[in-house]
């Protein structure tokens, strides 16, 4: 739950359409502050234009109505002033009657104050208590002109006017005055469209306002005050009228507007990040599609993004799928070739497995082998004809399977081997692998040459001979090891038993690794009899291993082994010291003969051995006689001549070993002149049974005796083989009949008891 | 503010003995000439008790609705007729201490007047017509005299030694509109003075 979290939260992150989203409210958001600053900028410029002008206009009405009610009282005063009765009654200082017509005046007009005041200084009609200094300082105004204005007269304020009483000089004035007081202040303001809470002041006691606006902060409120001067009836106490409005108060009004604005904004913010949205998500949706058939193609599936739109999003779907489909086609052709053979097209080893994992995993009543089969001599093409047509035959080969195992598999593991799986529906098991081995063994024409192939066949069984793919394979080549072990041309099943003896033959190449190290290897002589000279000439050197727990081991058991494994090289490489050490103890005309297998001979080390224990054992190299087989000119003839004429020039004796077997071709008696031949024993057993024994033994001598070879005769283990042996002119002897063959340390007393036993011989 | 000033501070030694000539200059505050203001000199050696006679014409004639002339000198006791030469009607009237008055005059009424009995400053107006104004001043010395359009005003042999100087303007800002000099006038000889009046 909570890693789904972590990867929901993650993926609100990381997506586009969240940071699309984000941006765009964001700029709007910016965009709306803006706005929103802009109008409160405005505002506040507008509010304070308007407040200035509303104060404008305020001091303009408040001087308006002053004049007007300057106007007013004058013309009232006037009127009275000039009554010719009032002005006699002035005149004649007639108190009481100027008091009733003030009186009358004040009642009609609604006046707070008419008084005269004679140019003498005297005061007249005043309601209330004129102090003095006032007194004189109003009749100083009057009599300097002051006609109209603002009044002080103690702590009191009055509009007033005055009217000269002349008679026709100037007497008095008649002055009537209307309280400057709050409710009149207050009438006044009702005048503006807003409360400017006008008051008036004592010039002097205005605090001085830069201009005469000013801004001050009375109890958190920004306030806008304007003081004006205004027309003052003494012009030595100047009166201002001051104007004072709160800012704060003016924009509170506006708030509404703004919060107003604000809401819009938010709501602006939230419709923008809406949009946004749904723009990101129709841009993302089809980015969403992309990565997940992309990942759904990282995976190994086959995924298609749908084609909705015809602009940018729409091409790369497209591109995608084509990508898709191009990867899909490359990753079948890369999948083939990593499961195919590149040369016949046929499933390689890989495919194989997996056909066998799977083959294992169905049960039912099909039963499915494993054929196992590789090509008889199919290095003999490949070296004889080429390359190119050991490939051509390989793909007849491959065909003629293919065409065979019709739905079936047909593997190619390698070189020469193949593989294929069989059931058993339509034949056994045998009879296919009859057939199997009769198809491939047709004649066939490759690039000219008129090839007859031949196979063997290993056969497993799934199921009963393998649980596995690998225990399967294995087995399958054992039973075909046997097959080829057991002859050519033939099938064999596998049976629990090969895997014993293969057990047996890795155990035994284990130790035979051991055996040099150890010691367990030792040589054995069997001397070879010279007939003419009655004396023992020669004695092979024949290998014996004393496993320790299995006793003496036969060479034709170790040393195929030996051959396989390539450990021949380095028993043969100790196989000629030791017996080069043993020789050069030996009277000078006895030499050694050592057997040298295919393996070693082709091997590029075995002249600078036979070199260095020449050297080391100060054995004459004409001591040193080796044995080897006529199979070594069927493999390569020309480097095989090239090798002996080599070791020839070393010194060294060589002999054609186990002459009359296998492919004996005179030609190699002509190509190299062998310094003996050893005729094989299965023609010197046949000597006492058929006539043509006799005969072939008496071509072969005459025969070596014309190209100047020696010739030894092995296996002879009868008098009756001697006489016949002596008779046809054989210069040698070996067998049992003289010695079996002898430890290193009985050989001197054979050879003494060998003048004896020739003697007895002849 | 009232400044005075020796022109010529020079006694004219001449001939006839005892009296001399007074010359005044009035000026207003800017020092233009101010004309008629009424100069007039009580010598404290007193004078003679006859009548008093001044060589213009005792008459306030209305012309033209305005008095003339606006400001005329007579001697205490002198009556003085109003002719009213115009065609209209004029209420000439005057609340001064002096003479209190009141004269109805129908138009080319010549036979009013009025007689005024004690000296000092007469506001005449109309009331019918508020812009008229005229000053008749009544005086109990002989050496009285208006000023001209250059301020000037010349008395003539008037008794030497110490005697009260006063100028009266109708607009001069000062008490009763007057102000009051002692001043020595020299047995022989012209005393010439000018005289700064502050004015309404």
């Amino acid at each position: 739950m909570i890693a789904l979290l972590r990867r929901g939260d993650a993926a609100l992150r990381g997506s586009l359409s969240t940071k699309l989203t984000l941006f765009y409210a964001a700029l709007f958001a910016l965009a709306a502050a803006l706005i929103l600053l802009g109008a409160k900028v405005g505002i506040t410029a507008y509010a304070e234009r308007m407040v200035a002008s509303e104060m404008d206009a305020g001091a303009q009405v408040f001087d308006r109505v002053a004049t007007m009610r300057y106007a007013q009282l004058r013309d009232a005063g006037r009127v009275l002033a000039a009554d010719f009765g009032f002005r006699e009654a002035a005149a004649t200082n007639d108190a009481p009657t100027i008091a009733s017509a003030l009186e009358s005046l004040k009642g009609r007009l609604r006046l707070d104050q008419a008084f005269l005041v004679g140019t003498d200084g005297s005061v007249t009609g005043f309601a209330g208590d004129l102090p003095p200094d006032d007194a004189e300082a109003l009749r100083s105004a009057l009599d300097r002109g002051a006609s109209a204005g603002v009044l002080r007269l103690g702590h009191a304020r009055f509009n007033a006017a005055a009217a000269s009483v002349d008679t026709p000089m100037t007497i008095g004035w008649l002055v009537l005055g209307n309280r400057v007081d709050h409710r009149e202040l207050a009438a006044l303001s009702k005048l503006s469209a807003i409360d400017l809470a006008p008051r008036i002041v004592d010039a002097g006691s205005v605090v001085p306002i830069t201009g005469n606006r000013g801004e001050t902060f009375v109890a958190g409120q920004r306030m806008l005050t304007r003081a004006v001067p205004i027309a003052s009836f003494r012009q030595n106490d100047p009166q201002t009228l001051v104007l004072t409005y709160s800012m704060t108060r003016a924009l509170a009004a506006y708030a509404p507007m703004l919060w107003l604005l604000l809401g819009c904004g938010i709501a602006g913010v939230a419709v923008a990040a809406a949009g946004s949205w749904l723009l990101a998500r129709r841009l993302t949706l089809p980015i969403r599609a992309l990565d997940a058939a992309a990942r759904k193609v990282a995976e190994g599936n086959y995924a298609q993004v749908p084609v909705e739109t015809r602009d940018e999003l729409g091409n790369l779907a497209a591109t995608f799928n084509r990508m898709v489909d191009e990867i899909g086609e490359r990753e079948r052709q890369i999948t083939h070739m990593a499961l195919h053979d590149a040369l016949t097209g046929l499933a390689n080893r890989t495919l194989l497995d997996d056909h066998l994992a799977r083959a294992l995993l169905q049960t039912g009543d099909r039963r499915q082998a494993l054929f196992c089969l590789d090509l008889d001599n199919f290095k003999a093409v490949n070296d004889t004809l080429g390359h190119p047509t050991g490939d051509g035959l390989l793909c007849v080969i491959a065909d003629r399977l293919r065409t065979f195992a019709g739905d079936g598999l047909v593997a190619r593991l390698g070189g020469d081997e193949f593989a294929m799986l069989v059931d058993d529906i339509h034949r056994s098991f045998d009879r296919s692998a009859a057939e199997l081995v009769q198809l491939i063994a047709k004649p066939c024409t490759v690039d000219g040459h008129r090839i007859v192939p031949g196979t063997s066949v290993g056969i497993a069984i799934l199921g009963a001979d393998g649980a596995d793919p690998i225990e399967l394979s294995k087995n399958a080549d054992l039973a075909l090891y046997r097959a080829k072990q057991e002859g050519r041309g033939g099938f064999r099943f596998f049976e629990p038993r090969m895997d014993a003896e293969a057990q047996k033959r890795r155990q035994m190449e284990l130790d035979l690794h051991d055996a040099i190290r150890l010691g367990q290897l030792s040589l054995m002589f069997q001397p070879l009899f010279n007939l003419s000279e009655s004396r023992i000439s020669a004695f092979e050197a024949l290998l014996r291993w004393h496993h320790p727990v299995r006793g003496l081991i036969s060479p034709v058991d170790f040393i195929p082994l030996a051959e396989d494994t390539g450990l021949i090289v380095p028993i043969g490489e100790w196989v000629i010291r030791e017996a080069c050490r043993v020789a050069s103890a030996w009277p000078k005309h006895v030499r050694i003969a050592v057997n040298v297998s295919p393996v070693q001979f082709s091997h590029a080390g075995l002249k600078s051995v036979i070199l260095q224990a020449l050297g080391e054992t100060g054995l004459a190299p004409n001591r040193l006689e080796l044995e080897i087989t006529e199979s070594l000119f069927i493999e390569n003839p020309e480097a095989t001549l090239a090798s002996l004429h080599s070791l020839r020039g070393l010194g060294v004796r060589v002999a054609l070993d186990d002459f009359g077997t296998g492919y004996s071709s005179l030609s190699y008696l002509r190509s190299f002149p062998f310094d003996k031949i050893k005729i094989d024993r299965s023609f010197i057993i046949d000597l006492l049974k058929s006539d043509g024994a006799t005969a072939i033994i008496r071509s072969i001598t005459t025969l070596a005796e014309a190209l100047g070879m020696e010739t030894t005769a092995e296996g002879v283990e009868s008098a009756g083989q001697l006489d016949i042996l002596r008779e046809q002119g054989c210069s040698q002897i070996q067998g049992y009949y003289f010695s079996k063959p002898i430890p290193e340390k009985s050989v001197f007393q054979l050879l003494y008891e060998g003048e004896g036993l020739a003697r007895l011989a002849s | 503010m009232i400044r005075i000033t020796a022109l010529g501070l020079s006694l004219l030694v001449a001939a006839p003995a005892h009296a001399g000539d007074v010359g005044i200059r009035v000026v207003d505050a800017s020092g233009a000439p101010l004309a008629d203001a009424v100069v007039t000199i009580h010598p404290a050696a007193g004078v003679f008790s006859g009548p008093i006679r001044f060589p213009w014409k005792l008459a306030m004639v209305q012309r033209n609705i305005s008095f003339e002339p606006s400001t005329l000198i007579v001697p205490a006791g002198a009556t003085v007729p109003f002719p009213n030469e115009d065609k209209v009607r004029h209420h000439v009237y005057s609340f001064s201490k002096p003479a209190r008055f009141e004269i109805k005059l129908f138009g080319r009424d010549e036979t009013r007047s009025y007689t005024f009995k004690s000296p000092g400053a007469v506001a005449l107006g109309c009331n019918i017509h508020d812009r008229m104004a005229g000053f008749i001043k009544v005086v109990d010395t002989p050496f009285a005299m208006k000023t001209d359009a250059d301020g000037m005003s010349i008395i003539r042999s008037v008794t030497g030694g110490r005697a009260r100087l006063t100028v009266w303007h109708p607009r001069m800002r000062a008490r009763d509109n007057e102000v009051t000099f002692d001043i020595d006038v020299p047995a022989s000889g012209d005393l010439t003075r000018r005289i700064q009046v502050a004015l309404r």
